[in-house]
C-alpha cells in the first residue's frame, strides 16, 4: 500500500521506471534489506554481550506502578503540549496578522518578534522562563514555566506557516472579493484565511510533533513529563538503556498518531481546493 | 447624488479624464479619456499590452492611476476606505479567470457580497441568488464547488455573483479569454442578454463578433493610448486610424 504509493509520487516526480531501473531497484532493495537486518542483529548482540536484556533490566515493565507513573508523565506531556499548541497557533496567526497588516511599525515588530521566537532554542527560552520571573519576584508553576517557551518557540513557526499559506492564495481571490465591496478585513477572514488554513494544515500538524519533542527538556523545570518521570524510574531502578529505548516507542507512537490524524484531516478538511 | 439626479442631468455612468499610469518605466495609459452613458456597452479591442485590460482595472481601483480622474456617475472614486469599497461594490466585475471564491459553494459565492456589504438576510439573499444562477444557467450547480463546474460554467456564476450586487454597471476583463473555444458562446450569450436588458457595460474583449453584434461603441486601443473610437459598423468597415486597420488585417482571414 504505501510501497504503491512511493512509486506513483516517484512517477509524478520523475519518468516511469524501466526494465532496467526496475532490476537495480530491486537489486537495491534487497541489498539495502540484508544490511537493515544485520545492523539489527549486531545492535541485539551488543545488548546481550553487554548484559542489557538481563531480566533486572526490565522487570520493572512487569510492574503496574511502573506503568502508572509513566502514564501520570505521559498525561503531563500531553497537557503541555496542548496548552502549549493552542497558545502558539493563537499568537503566530496574530504575529502572522500583523505582519502583514500593511502598519509599517507593527509589521516591524511582529516580524521581529518572530524571528526572534523562530532563532532562539527552545531551551534558551525555557531557562529564560525558569530565572527571570523568579528574580522579579514572580512565582511561576513549574507547568507554565515550560509551556510558555515551548508555545512561543512554536508561535515563530507558526507565524511563518501562516504567512506561506496566505500567500499561496491566488491574487484573483482578494481582487474579487474586493470587487464586490468586501473590506480589507472581511476578505482576509472571509476568502484568504479559510483557503490559506486549509493549505497549511499538514504543516501545522507537523509543527505539533515539534511542540511534544520540546515538551521533554521539562528536566530543566522539573515538570513532571513523560522524560522527567522516566528519568526518577532510570535513578530508582538503576535501568537506564531499557527505559530510554520504551519511552522513546512511546515517543514515536505518540508522533505517528499526530502524523496519521495530519494526513486523515487533510484528506477530509471538505472539498480539496484544485485549480 | 441620487441614481434620479445623474439620470437627469445626463451624467455620465462612469468617465474617465486625462488618466496616466506608468508601470515603471512603462506608460501604460496615456491621457484616456473616456464616458460611459447610462445603458451603453462599450466594447474596448486592441493588441496584447495596449493598456485595455489595465484600464478596466483602474474603474474599480484595483489599479491605482498617477494622474487624471475617474467619475461614477459624477462623483470621484474614492481612493481607499469604506467609501471604495461602497463604490466597488455598485460596479461589477467579471474577470479573466473566473475568480470564484475556491471554497465556497456556488450559491455562496453569490450570496455573500449581499450579505456581508448589503446586509441581505440569508433567505433573501439566496432567493435572489438562486434567480441569478437560473437566469446565466447554472441553478443545477448551486450547491457544487466552483472546481466542479466547467469554466464556461463557471464563468456564468462569477457574473451571477457580480449581479447579485445590483451594479450600477458591469465592468468584464476579457471574459472569454481563459475558456475552451466550445464555451466562449454561453457566456457571450449571457452578457448579450444583459445587454439587452439595458445594463450599462464595458468589455474589454479579442471577440469582434461580439463587439459587432452588441456594442453601442468600440474603443480601440493600442500602446496605452485610444487611438480610435465609434459605432461597430464604421470601425470594422471604415476603421480611420492606420493602426487600428493593422490590428483588424492582423486578425481576419481565419
Amino acid at each position: 500500500m504505501s510501497a504503491a504509493r512511493t512509486l506513483s509520487m516517484r512517477d509524478a516526480l520523475y519518468e516511469a521506471p524501466g526494465p532496467r531501473t526496475r532490476r537495480r531497484v530491486r537489486i537495491g532493495t534487497m541489498v539495502s534489506a540484508v544490511v537493515v537486518l544485520l545492523a539489527i542483529a549486531a545492535v541485539v548482540r551488543q545488548f546481550w554481550v553487554t548484559g542489557q536484556l538481563a531480566p533486572r533490566y526490565w522487570s520493572l515493565f512487569l510492574q503496574w506502578t511502573t506503568w502508572r507513573f509513566l502514564g501520570q508523565g505521559l498525561l503531563g506531556t500531553v497537557a503541555v503540549a496542548l496548552t502549549a499548541g493552542a497558545i502558539a497557533l493563537v499568537l503566530g496567526l496574530l504575529l502572522m496578522l500583523g505582519r502583514m497588516s500593511g502598519v509599517r511599525p507593527l509589521a516591524a515588530l511582529c516580524r521581529v518578534v518572530t524571528d526572534f521566537f523562530r532563532g532562539v532554542p527552545s531551551l534558551l527560552l525555557i531557562y529564560f522562563f525558569f530565572f527571570v520571573p523568579a528574580q522579579l519576584g514572580l512565582k511561576l508553576p513549574s507547568f507554565w514555566m515550560l509551556t510558555l517557551p515551548v508555545a512561543l518557540a512554536a508561535s515563530g513557526v507558526l507565524a511563518e506557516v501562516f504567512r506561506a499559506g496566505v500567500n499561496a492564495v491566488p491574487r484573483g481571490q482578494v481582487e474579487a472579493a474586493l470587487s464586490i465591496g468586501l473590506s480589507r478585513g472581511k476578505t482576509m477572514r472571509k476568502i484568504v484565511l479559510p483557503q490559506a488554513v486549509r493549505y497549511v494544515i499538514p504543516s501545522l500538524i507537523a509543527q505539533l510533533v515539534v511542540v511534544v519533542k520540546d515538551t521533554t527538556v521539562a528536566y530543566v523545570v522539573s515538570y513532571p513529563d513523560l522524560m522527567q518521570n522516566a528519568r526518577v524510574l532510570i535513578t530508582s531502578y538503576d535501568a537506564l538503556v531499557s527505559l530510554y529505548l520504551v519511552i522513546a516507542v512511546i515517543y514515536i507512537l505518540i508522533n505517528y498518531a499526530i502524523n496519521k490524524a495530519s494526513v486523515a484531516v487533510a484528506n477530509r478538511t471538505g472539498v480539496k481546493i484544485v485549480r | 447624488m441620487s441614481q434620479e439626479q445623474a439620470a437627469e442631468k445626463n451624467v455620465p455612468v462612469i468617465e474617465l479624464r486625462h488618466v496616466d499610469k506608468h508601470y515603471g518605466d512603462l506608460h501604460v495609459l496615456r491621457d484616456v479619456s473616456l464616458s460611459v452613458q447610462r445603458g451603453e456597452v462599450v466594447v474596448v479591442i486592441g493588441p496584447s499590452g495596449s493598456g485595455k485590460s489595465t484600464l478596466c482595472r483602474t474603474i474599480n481601483r484595483l489599479e491605482t492611476i498617477d494622474s487624471g480622474q475617474i467619475l461614477i456617475e459624477g462623483e470621484l472614486l474614492p481612493q481607499e476606505g469604506r467609501e471604495l469599497a461602497r463604490m466597488r461594490s455598485e460596479l461589477g466585475m467579471v474577470f479573466q479567470q473566473f475568480n470564484l471564491f475556491a471554497h465556497m459553494s456556488i450559491l455562496d459565492n453569490v450570496t455573500l457580497g449581499p450579505r456581508e456589504v448589503l446586509g441581505q438576510p440569508k433567505e433573501e439573499a439566496e432567493k435572489h441568488a438562486l434567480e441569478l444562477l437560473a437566469r446565466v444557467g447554472v441553478a443545477e450547480q448551486a450547491h457544487k464547488v466552483p472546481a466542479q463546474l466547467s469554466g464556461g460554467q463557471q464563468q456564468r456564476a462569477a457574473i451571477a455573483r457580480s449581479l447579485a450586487m445590483r451594479p450600477k454597471a458591469m465592468l468584464f476583463d476579457e471574459p472569454t479569454s481563459a475558456l475552451d473555444p466550445e464555451m466562449i458562446n454561453e457566456v457571450l450569450d449571457v452578457m448579450v442578454e444583459l445587454a439587452r436588458g439595458g445594463m450599462t457595460m464595458i468589455v474589454v474583449t479579442h471577440e469582434m463578433g461580439f463587439a459587432r453584434r452588441v456594442a453601442d461603441r468600440v474603443v480601440f486601443m493600442a500602446d496605452g493610448q485610444i487611438v480610435e473610437e465609434g459605432a461597430p459598423d464604421d470601425f470594422f468597415d471604415h476603421p480611420r486610424s492606420q493602426r487600428a486597420r493593422d490590428f483588424l488585417d492582423s486578425i481576419k482571414g481565419h
